[in-house]
């Protein structure tokens, strides 16, 4: 029972009079994690909320393992949640509260104590069983909340930016200790978070949201190199997006035309096919300084960061402002002339979109 | 003396300058009074206590106080579950809707006893509405005695003391987060089981703390139990009403009104007891 | 996001908010009948109950009683009141924990005793005048409203800025006017009113204390429905809750109503 796949068939959703999700299919495998990424107000949130029952989406069905749940009430749907606020019942003990389900379930007290017990020594709480919220930390109380939601061995886990109220360290700590008790016992999971770092190191499949719609269903890796667009590009680090207009062909090259009237020339066989007009995005490290001049950018250098393995330089180019990295044994001056070379594999050729547009998202 | 010292030594004297109008006031005006009634009760040497063995061997006097107890626990019971509905929709809405919910519970704690009781009089009365309405629904042949009834009482009382126990609740009711219901839920629990196993023992506090207000003040509610149960229901406050300005018999008078201080601070000290055992630590 | 309500608990709170108000609707439509006995619905319409107790001179010197009492009880209380909340929020480790209960001694103690007690001592022992006597007993009834309402204001309140205020130069006295005072102002305010309504509705402590020429209106009110059972209270009814409503208004205008009851 611990592992079923779930299916959101277009599911539609309204706020009020405001269209929140619009049209969304979703399908996550048995035993997969899949991440609903996004900033707030993309409707990840109300995604979760709509499988959990929390919410009547106007259109669609919810699915979990060939069982509709679309007009199950809440606590019929056997789903296990973890909450950003941990939501642990304030006058219940950490054991009482990872045996709440257990008791709506019927499970006789002995059973639930000892299944209890077990889940709670999983999480390393066991010295603190007794102890009523209020007296424990956050990070202790986010593992209540995640042995609660565990116990039940529910068909699907969902978490609601879980980590948010934990500090850096923790966050970082948890979220392993989350992924690794997803995969051992090969759960369902989904994952609502704003963090790209996170949702990328824990996830099979990373769903990213924009205004009530997925913009990219994929395995990180390939949401990392191959973006299907500039909103997804800017969310996974490509931090230099220019128009591009091709101008001339030659075999295997394309002389291309950034900002104003910058030529130069770009290779079908390091970028793949580049379209008439397009979107090239690079990430600063994929511009480097030093580049050959006409396959390099020319720009003039402004602002120096030191990141440690490398400079960051503000570059005023014909294309606007960008981001470029130099070799961090030779610091440059700031208003030099240099050449930035597009590094292929740490750039990816997009469809065009006027600027308008792709900024409006930014 | 130096100046710091001098600065020291005001710090210390200050609060006490501060407190010192207030504290004769209240101790003058309250403490000596009251103290003053209570040396009254004691009885002749030898025999300290006579007055409480008069009060308490008198069985019309158990009746009243039985009754008095009965009509506050009645009372209790009635506000604190008629208020519980109420508050529950109150902490549930927003804005306006939220804003006139809270208006209309306050406004009748701002109207006044008399006005309140009067309101139910007119309800009551022989010619009241309802005993109109049974007539002309040739439920009843003549007039029935609903006024001036251990009912009435219990009515206008209730009538008096929900909006307190509203305000007692609400407060609670809105510091339960959402997500810990929609997480009892999401773990199985119906909406029965999560309003008796999750928001009713959260809500306790409030329940304690409206209860003390509501059975403290049933036990003195003299205008109400008077308008409304008059001579013949008679509880300790109008008892102790009629003892000092009908029979002006000052010492049992006296002896009622220190029957009533104890019971208050007995009820408010087993109140605080329970409150402690069931604190929930909030957050 | 709130979760919508049960319909079974949202039917029983609109029978509690009807249970709440419709009293007061009933005494409304009373004080509006042509009639001399009391019924609900009116048969007729008509203002002679209105025009009966403006007319009537005892109601009249009882009102004027009632707000002088309310006023200048009330405002004794917030004058010792106030530097007592002030003391208890701000010298927590100069007082003994227990000290701030003196000042809900009020509470504790029945008022119906309490009037009693006055009647006893300012009265008969010590001879003092009626209007003495109800000064003193609305003043007792209004200290917890001027220590409980006021120090809840001043608990919100960071004591920093005094101290601050004081570091940039400011007496200690002067501070206090001008840097708490006005952040407590609210507090003060809703202190007041919730005072002098309780006062201007007061039965228990006056019910022993008014004599024969001096009398509170709900004393008399009392009196008048013990022997009369006509419109005139309901009339009167309806002026106390228009004032009442005038009062809430101001406060709602003014302050916000949340801010009051809190």
């Amino acid at each position: 029972m611990s592992n079923a796949s779930l299916s959101l068939e277009g599911i539609s959703a309204f706020h009020d009079s405001n269209k929140v999700l619009d049209n969304l299919n979703i399908d996550v495998a048995a035993g997969e994690l899949v991440s609903l990424l996004g900033a707030s107000g993309c409707g990840k949130t109300t995604t979760l909320r709509v499988i959990a029952g929390f919410m009547q989406p106007s259109q669609g069905r919810v699915v979990l393992g060939g069982r509709e749940l679309t007009h199950l009430p809440v606590h019929r749907r056997d789903i296990g949640l973890v909450f950003q606020n941990y939501a642990l019942l304030p006058h219940l003990t950490v054991v009482d509260n990872v045996m709440f389900g257990l008791k709506q379930r019927g499970v006789s007290s002995s059973e639930r104590r000892r299944k209890a017990m077990e889940m709670i020594e999983i999480v390393g709480l066991s010295r603190f069983v007794d102890r009523l919220p209020a007296a424990l930390s956050g990070g202790q109380k986010q593992r209540v909340a995640l042995a609660r939601a565990l116990v039940i061995d529910p068909p699907l886990m969902m978490f609601d930016e879980p980590l948010s109220n934990l500090d850096a360290k923790l966050r970082v700590d948890m979220r392993v200790q989350i992924r690794r008790l997803q995969t051992a016992g090969e759960r369902t999971a989904v994952y609502v978070t704003h963090d790209q770092e996170e949702a990328f190191s824990i996830s099979d499949r990373v769903a990213i949201m924009d205004a009530g719609r997925i913009v990219q269903l994929d395995a990180p890796e390939v949401l990392y190199k191959r973006p299907v667009n500039a909103f997804v590009a800017r969310f996974v680090g490509f931090e230099n997006i220019v128009p591009i207009e091709v101008v001339g062909r030659d075999g295997g090259d394309a002389t291309v035309r950034l900002g104003k009237d910058t030529r130069i020339a770009m290779s079908e066989k390091d970028f793949g096919p580049i379209p008439d007009k397009a979107l090239l995005a690079t990430r600063p490290e994929g511009l480097q300084l030093g580049g050959e001049p006409g396959r390099a950018i020319p720009a003039t250098l402004g602002l120096r960061t030191y990141l440690g393995r490398a400079y960051q330089y503000h570059c005023a180019s014909d294309a606007g402002t960008l981001l470029a990295h130099g070799d961090v044994e030779k610091p440059q001056a700031p208003d030099q002339t240099a050449h930035l070379a597009i590094n292929p594999a740490q750039s990816a050729i997009l469809p065009y979109e006027t600027p308008a547009a792709s900024q409006e998202d930014a | 003396m130096s100046a710091p010292l001098m600065r020291h030594q005001f710090g210390r004297v200050a609060p006490l300058l501060l407190v010192l109008p207030g504290t004769l006031v209240v101790v003058l005006m309250l403490v000596l009074p009251i103290g003053d009634t209570f040396s009254e009760t004691i009885g002749p040497q030898g025999d300290r206590l006579a007055n409480y063995v008069k009060f308490f061997s008198s069985q019309y006097n158990w009746l009243v106080l039985n009754r008095t107890l009965s009509v506050a626990a009645m009372t209790t019971l009635i506000s604190l579950s008629l208020g519980f509905f109420a508050a529950m929709m109150i902490s549930r809405s927003r804005g306006q809707l939220r804003q006139v919910l809270m208006i209309a519970s306050v406004f009748p704690l701002l109207t006044g006893a008399i006005v309140r009781s009067f309101a139910w009089m007119v309800i009551l009365g022989r010619n009241g509405m309802v005993n109109q309405s049974l007539l002309s629904l040739g439920l009843v042949d003549a007039p029935v005695q609903l006024l001036f009834t251990q009912t009435s009482m219990v009515i206008g009382l209730a009538y008096l003391f929900t909006p307190l126990a509203i305000l007692s609740l609400v407060g609670v009711l809105d510091a339960i987060d959402d997500s810990v219901l929609e997480a009892s839920s999401s773990l199985g629990a119906s909406p029965l089981k999560v309003f008796l196993q999750v928001t009713l023992p959260l809500a306790i506090p409030g329940l304690i703390v409206g209860g003390v207000l509501v059975f403290t003040g049933s036990l003195a509610a003299f205008a109400t139990a008077r308008l409304l149960g008059g001579e013949s229901q008679m509880i300790l406050p109008t008892l102790l009403h009629e003892k000092a300005m009908v029979s002006f018999d000052w010492t049992s008078a006296s002896t009622i009104a220190a029957v009533m201080v104890v019971m208050t601070i007995a009820i408010i000290l087993v109140a605080n007891r329970i409150a402690r055992r069931f604190n929930p630590a909030m957050g | 996001m709130r979760k919508s309500l049960h319909p079974f608990v949202l039917v029983m709170g609109t029978g509690v908010f009807l249970f709440l108000l419709a009293p007061l609707v009933i005494i409304l439509g009373a004080a509006f009948s042509d009639t001399t006995y009391l019924t609900f619905p009116p048969q007729g319409l008509s203002l002679r109950w209105f025009e009966n107790v403006l007319a009537k001179q005892s109601f009249i010197e009882a009102f004027k009683t009632s707000l002088i009492v309310a006023t200048f009880g009330t405002t004794f209380a917030l004058i010792v009141g106030v530097p007592v909340a002030y003391a208890l929020a701000r010298y927590r480790s100069g007082l003994p924990s227990w000290y701030g209960s003196i000042f809900f001694l009020p509470v504790l103690v029945p008022e119906i005793v309490f009037g009693f007690a006055l009647l006893k001592t300012v009265i008969v022992a010590l001879e003092l005048p009626v209007m003495t006597a109800l000064l003193v007993g609305h003043t007792i009834l209004a200290i917890p409203y001027a220590v409980r309402v006021v120090g809840a204001s001043l608990a919100a309140f960071d004591f920093s800025a005094e101290e601050a205020a004081k570091s940039l130069g400011c007496p200690p006295v002067k501070s206090f006017f001008v840097v708490i005072l006005p952040n407590i102002a609210s507090g003060i305010v809703a202190a007041f009113i919730l005072a002098f309504i309780t006062s201007l509705n007061d039965v228990s402590i006056s019910l022993f204390l008014t004599g024969p020429g001096v009398s509170t209106l709900p004393i008399e009110l009392f009196t008048y429905v013990e022997q009369y059972f006509d419109p005139s209270v309901a009339a009167v009814s309806v002026l106390l809750m228009v004032l009442t409503v005038a009062v809430m208004v101001i406060v709602e205008r003014s302050l916000g109503l949340s801010a009051v009851m809190r």
